[in-house]
């Protein structure tokens, strides 16, 4: 017995102490990825990223010889959409080990700790990891008034910013943190706004969507713990790897959009023969994501495959962009409008010559004088 | 007061409402509606096309309630609606037209162009422009109560020798009677038969019936005329005559414009609903077949058509009934080639009949019945209208050929079965 308990004991200890010494690549076999299951992963996540193949071996040494970086999630106003989408995948996918073996010392859904435990924890990782910790964040943060949006009685701008602090980059991960999301929809009752909005001196990187891919949030992470960098962002903050080509340039149904072929209804038969769905409100064409080539649900389909068009869940404010089966084409509109306003006129003239024309038949209805049998000759 | 130009145009302002406005503003001037019209068929006379009928109408449609038009009266270009006018539009309005209401049928915008000329005779008859004919029948209408000048007595005399013949009693002014049976002159002074008939078969179906002293005609020479307040007079005889007897259903005899005129029209003209129902006898007959109030012996076997009156059949949906009632007692009945809502008219409805002026023309379109009846050669002809019968006899006599008519009630009565 005291030799069993001081075996697990010692076992208990030097788990400890190889937690957080022990490399990914020494964490995954342990966890029995083997070496070739890490390699594809490796050259899956260099051809999602644009890389090119000489860059496969770089990618797994730095994997197999990186330290397992502590990352604090913070969650602000949101719907843990985001949490939800990185980990209820199907299976447990190695993107879900890589993310296993980061060092997650803070998240409000998946940790076991609660109340002071929890913010202690927080705390802790912080001040162990100052400048070298990685931070994510999903939500918006209400400025109107803090008291919208409350932790452990800490408000999510303070938490904000006493954490982001010692980070050595942020991830917002979600519209919210990217660019105020729904919280930010007009008339954004709770002054929500993005972290960019609020963090100045940090690098940030977004990972916009509703939720975001999957892969893409584990892309960005394989990039920063392989190169210790940041990857190339677009102008509004998002990797160029996963956002540079819009769902429209990489949609299977751009060849119907070519050919003038659209679904008109959702019931008719061009939506039966799978033609673009760009009259019926597509913002494809204007939304920049990894949806066609990535896919979601294990790579089963994505919304346009199933026969919806695109709402452009990572583009900022796209909640306010006038109803998601509105055709992005504005022309439409106009000459709605330009129909509506010569019709109301139309109708207006008709009314007012309706008046004349009944004030004239009441009046001819007035002279009526009885005719009886006498008036019937002359 | 007399009649006068200004009173005519007068009432053609009044009887242009938005479906006349936009009957008049739908016509595409296709033409279709001469080819349905008998009076065109046979004469080949392009002014008889019935769209071209609602001339007067149009007219003043035109110059009164379009923009163009309007602008056009002011600047003198407008044709006038004169006496000189009127005079010229009188025979097509009422001699070269029934009412039969088949220009309605084919008219690809859907117009009511039977509707139309109707309401072109109101601004006719108020200008003065009526046949003397039809005259003579609304004054005798609303002086007399008949069109014909049948007067009570004549009908108590009629009532006598029926009841005498038969052996029933015709009941008159029964209060709280089911039905209250009308009746035409024509069938007063030439088929009291049909009220034998009647007696005959309510007795037969065992409900109560009574016939009014004060209403007891049916037809309606306002609505031939095209003056509605005559009209509406006649009707109110009729509606108070019920409600005085408290009766539930006012029967129409068999005679077209009269069911229409009490039935659909009835109710407009005096401005409010009736608290009783309105039937044409067949109508009523089905009803009793249907019940099984009617019990039938004997089967005609001779080749039977039935002629549908227009106002019956065509205005009034009264199709199934007749042919129900003479499925009863014939086992050799035959369809006209157009028939039901599509047949052609006898030619003397819609006051032609009463007008004098167009027996030449009335005589000349019965064409058009007579090359239907060659086509199906029957021995007999079966209808529920006196005036077609009349007339359909004086057409085929005229023409030649022995087909004799018979009244749907009156062989009905004939086969019931002891």
């Amino acid at each position: 017995m005291n030799n069993n308990e001081d075996k697990t004991l010692e076992e208990m200890t030097r788990d400890e102490k190889t937690h957080d010494e022990r490399t990914l690549g020494e964490t995954l076999r342990s966890q029995g990825i083997s070496r070739r299951s890490f390699l594809k992963f490796c050259a899956a996540t260099a051809s999602m990223m644009a890389m090119s193949p000489a860059m496969i071996p770089k990618i797994a040494r730095a994997l197999e010889q990186a330290r397992r970086p502590s990352v604090i999630w913070l969650s602000f106003q949101e719907c843990t959409g985001c949490t939800e989408s990185l980990t209820r995948s199907h299976a447990a996918t190695i993107e879900n080990l890589i993310f296993n073996t980061i060092s997650l010392d803070y998240h409000h859904t998946l940790q076991a700790a609660s109340g002071t435990a929890a913010e202690a924890a927080r705390e802790a990782a912080m001040k162990e990891n100052f400048g070298k910790y990685l931070l994510i964040v999903d939500g918006s943060i209400p400025l109107d008034n803090p008291g919208y949006s409350t932790i452990a009685g800490i408000s999510n701008v303070d938490m904000l910013m006493e954490t982001a602090a010692g980070a050595a980059a942020i991830i917002a991960v979600g519209t919210c943190a990217s660019y105020g999301g729904i919280p930010h929809a007009n008339p954004n009752p709770t002054g929500a706004v993005s972290v960019t909005d609020i963090i100045k001196d940090k690098p940030i990187i977004n990972v916009p969507g509703c939720p975001p891919i999957p892969v893409v949030i584990t892309g960005v992470l394989t990039q920063f713990l392989t190169f210790g960098s940041l990857p190339e962002l677009d102008d509004i903050g998002r990797p160029m790897a996963f956002y540079g080509k819009s769902i429209h340039d990489r949609c299977y149904r751009r060849p119907f959009y070519d050919k003038g072929l659209f679904a008109e209804t959702f019931d008719d038969e061009g939506a039966k023969k799978g033609w673009c769905l760009y009259k019926l409100g597509c913002k494809g064409p204007t939304t920049y994501n990894a949806c066609a080539t990535t896919k979601w649900n294990n790579g089963t389909s994505f919304p346009i495959e199933s026969g919806h068009p695109c709402l452009g869940c990572s583009e900022p404010d796209f909640w306010d962009g006038g109803g998601f089966y509105k055709s992005i084409s504005m022309p439409t509109e106009n000459i709605t409008k330009t129909v509506i306003y010569t019709a109301a006129g139309a109708a207006a003239a008709g009314v007012a010559i309706g008046a004349i024309n009944r004030s004239r038949k009441n009046k001819a209805v007035a002279s009526h004088s009885k005719t009886g049998i006498d008036d019937l000759s002359k | 007061m007399s009649a006068s130009l200004e009173k005519g145009i007068n009432a053609l302002k009044e009887q242009v409402d938005s479906s006349v406005a936009a009957f008049f503003s739908s016509c595409v001037h296709c033409g279709v509606c001469a080819e349905a019209c008998l009076f065109y068929t046979e004469t080949g006379a392009p002014e008889t096309t019935p769209i071209n009928k609602t001339e007067p109408l149009r007219r003043i449609w035109k110059s009164e309630y379009t923009l163009f038009g309007r602008i056009g009266k002011m600047l003198g270009l407008t044709k006038k609606v004169d006496d000189q006018f009127l005079t010229e539009w009188e025979t097509l309005v009422y001699d070269n037209c029934t009412l039969c209401g088949r220009c309605s049928m084919v008219c690809p915008v859907g117009n009511d162009i039977a509707l139309m000329i109707r309401k072109t005779r109101e601004g006719m008859a108020a200008a003065g422009h009526a046949p003397e004919g039809l005259i003579g029948a609304s004054k005798r209408a609303v002086t007399i109560g008949s069109p014909m000048g049948v007067k009570l007595p004549a009908l108590e005399a009629q009532i006598r020798h029926v009841e005498k013949d038969t052996g029933l009693s015709v009941p008159v002014d029964v209060v709280g009677a089911e039905y209250m049976v009308l009746l035409s002159s024509m069938e007063i002074m030439n088929f009291p038969e049909f009220i034998g008939a009647v007696a005959k078969i309510f007795k037969k179906a065992d409900v109560s019936w009574t016939i009014s002293s004060e209403a007891f005609e049916a037809t309606n020479s306002g609505i031939q005329i095209g003056v509605s307040d005559i009209a509406a007079e006649l009707v109110q005889r009729i509606v108070d005559a019920a409600e005085k007897l408290q009766v539930k259903t006012v029967i129409s005899p068999e005679c077209g414009h009269a069911y229409m005129a009490i039935r659909w029209e009835g109710p407009n003209l005096v401005g409010k609903p009736f608290n009783f129902k309105v039937r044409h006898i067949t109508e009523v007959l089905d009803e009793f077949r249907q019940n099984g109030r009617l019990k039938i012996t004997g089967k005609e076997s001779q080749r039977l058509t039935y002629h549908d009156p227009c106002q019956i059949s065509r205005r009034g949906g009264v199709i199934e009934q007749p042919r129900n009632l003479i499925n009863m007692f014939s086992d050799n009945f035959v369809e006209m080639p157009d028939t039901g809502k599509m047949n052609w008219c006898c030619g003397a409805g819609g006051g032609v009949s009463t007008n004098e002026r167009a027996d030449e023309v009335r005589l000349k379109v019965f064409q058009r019945k007579k090359d239907q009846l060659d086509e199906i050669k029957p021995d007999a002809i079966v209808s529920a209208c006196s005036n077609c019968r009349i007339y359909l006899e004086e057409g085929l006599e005229e023409y030649n050929v022995d087909i004799p008519l018979m009244s749907l009630t009156e062989t009905l009565a004939e086969h019931l079965a002891d």
